[in-house]
C-alpha cells in the first residue's frame, strides 16, 4: 500500500509530463500526492510553498529543469534559490526544512518524479 | 536608499500573538527597493505568518496591503479608521513609518516587520552596502567621495588607522580600508597632498547627538 501522506509537487511543463492518475492507480505513488503544473518553475513564488504546507502538505517538492537545460534559461535554478529562501523561512517557523526540497530532473521523466516522491515519503517516515 | 531587512519570524509571531485580525502593510519606498518590505515581501510575510500560526494550532486572518510610501501624510490618509478593524497593524516599511504610523494613526496598534540597518547602494541583486551613515557634516569633497564616517570602522577623520593592512580593514579581511580607497582616489586626481592637513574634530551634533534632527524650510511650508 502506497504512502498516503499528503506531499505536493511543483512541475514545471516539461518535467510534468507525468500521469498521476496512473501511477496512483498502479500504486507508484500513494493517494496523498498531488502535483501542481507551472509554466516553469521560474514562475514559482515563495508563498506557494508556504501556502501548501499551511493547507496541509507534510511534504513539498518542486520539479525543475536540470539546470543546464532550462527551457526558459534560467527558471530552475531561480525555482532553486526561492526553495532555499522558503527552507529558511521553514526553519524559523520550527519546521524541519528538509519537508522542502527541489530536485533538477530530466525532462519529462517519470522516473525522476517517482523517485522525488519517494524522497519526501521517507523524509515524512524519518 | 535605505536598507532594512526582515525580523526573525519566531520575533514577529511573538509580536502578533494573540491578534486575530492583522493587516500587514508594505511601503513602496526604499524598503521595496532593498526588498524587504514592498508588495512581494508583504505576500510572503503573511504566507509565514499563517503557516506559524497553523503551526501554533491557532487562525489567523490577515489582510495585506502596500502603501506608496508610509513616511508621507497623504498616503496614510484613512489609515486611522481602517486599521480600526484589525488588532495590530505589521507595518513592513523602515523605522521611519513605523515611527509615522504610530504618531498619525494614535488608533493603530502598530507592529515593526523589519529591522532597519543603514543608507546603502544597491552593488548588484541582492547585495547592498552602507555608504552614509547621515552624519549632517558631509566630508566627501575632502576624501575623493568616499565616506570616512560610514565606512571606516572607527569613522577616523584622519586615517588610516595601524590596522589598515594592505588595503584590508583589520576588522574583516573583506573589508576594504576606506582609507586606503581614499588615498588611491586622490593619488589618482593628483591630490593626494590633501591628506597631509589633519581634519579638525568633528562635530557631531548634526549627527543626531544634539536630540533628534528636524528639518524645515519655509518657502514649502503650507
Amino acid at each position: 500500500m502506497a504512502n498516503m501522506a499528503k506531499i505536493v509537487g511543483f512541475c514545471c511543463n516539461y518535467t510534468s509530463q507525468v500521469s498521476k492518475d496512473v501511477l496512483e492507480r498502479e500504486g507508484v505513488i500513494g493517494e496523498g500526492v498531488e502535483f501542481r503544473r507551472l509554466p516553469c518553475t521560474g514562475r514559482l513564488e515563495i508563498p506557494m510553498l508556504l501556502d501548501a504546507f499551511t493547507e496541509g502538505a507534510e511534504a513539498v517538492f518542486v520539479a525543475g529543469c536540470r539546470i543546464e537545460g532550462c527551457h526558459n534559461k534560467s527558471g530552475s535554478l531561480r525555482a532553486s534559490k526561492r526553495v532555499k529562501y522558503a527552507k529558511a523561512l521553514l526553519e524559523e517557523l520550527g519546521i524541519d526544512g528538509a519537508r522542502l526540497e527541489m530536485f533538477f530532473t530530466k525532462r519529462g521523466s517519470t522516473a525522476d518524479i517517482v523517485d522525488a516522491v519517494k524522497v519526501m515519503e521517507d523524509r515524512i517516515k524519518s | 536608499m535605505i536598507i532594512a531587512s526582515q525580523k526573525p519570524l519566531g520575533e514577529i509571531m511573538d509580536m502578533v500573538e494573540g491578534a486575530q485580525k492583522i493587516l500587514i502593510l508594505g511601503c513602496r519606498g526604499c524598503v521595496a527597493v532593498c526588498s524587504a518590505g514592498g508588495d512581494k515581501e508583504v505576500r510572503i510575510l503573511a504566507s509565514a505568518v499563517r503557516l506559524g500560526r497553523a503551526k501554533r494550532g491557532a487562525s489567523v486572518t490577515i489582510d495585506e496591503d502596500t502603501l506608496v510610501r508610509q513616511c508621507d501624510p497623504e498616503y496614510l490618509e484613512g489609515l486611522n479608521d481602517r486599521a480600526k478593524e484589525y488588532d495590530c497593524v505589521v507595518s513592513m516599511a523602515c523605522g521611519v513609518g513605523v515611527n509615522f504610523v504610530a504618531e498619525r494613526c494614535p488608533d493603530v496598534k502598530v507592529m515593526p516587520a523589519l529591522n532597519t540597518t543603514f543608507y546603502g547602494a544597491n552593488l548588484s541583486s541582492g547585495e547592498w552596502k552602507e555608504m552614509c551613515e547621515g552624519c549632517g557634516a558631509c566630508v566627501l569633497h575632502l576624501t575623493g567621495g568616499l565616506c570616512p564616517v560610514a565606512r571606516c570602522a572607527k569613522s577616523l577623520s584622519n586615517g588610516p588607522c595601524g590596522g589598515s593592512q594592505g588595503g584590508r580593514c583589520e576588522i574583516d579581511k573583506d573589508v576594504p580600508c576606506v582609507w586606503h580607497l581614499i588615498y588611491e582616489r586622490l593619488h589618482k586626481f593628483k591630490e593626494a597632498d590633501r591628506l597631509e592637513a589633519i581634519m579638525p574634530m568633528r562635530d557631531w551634533r548634526p549627527a543626531g547627538h544634539g536630540g533628534p534632527r528636524h528639518r524645515m524650510r519655509e518657502d514649502l511650508l503650507p
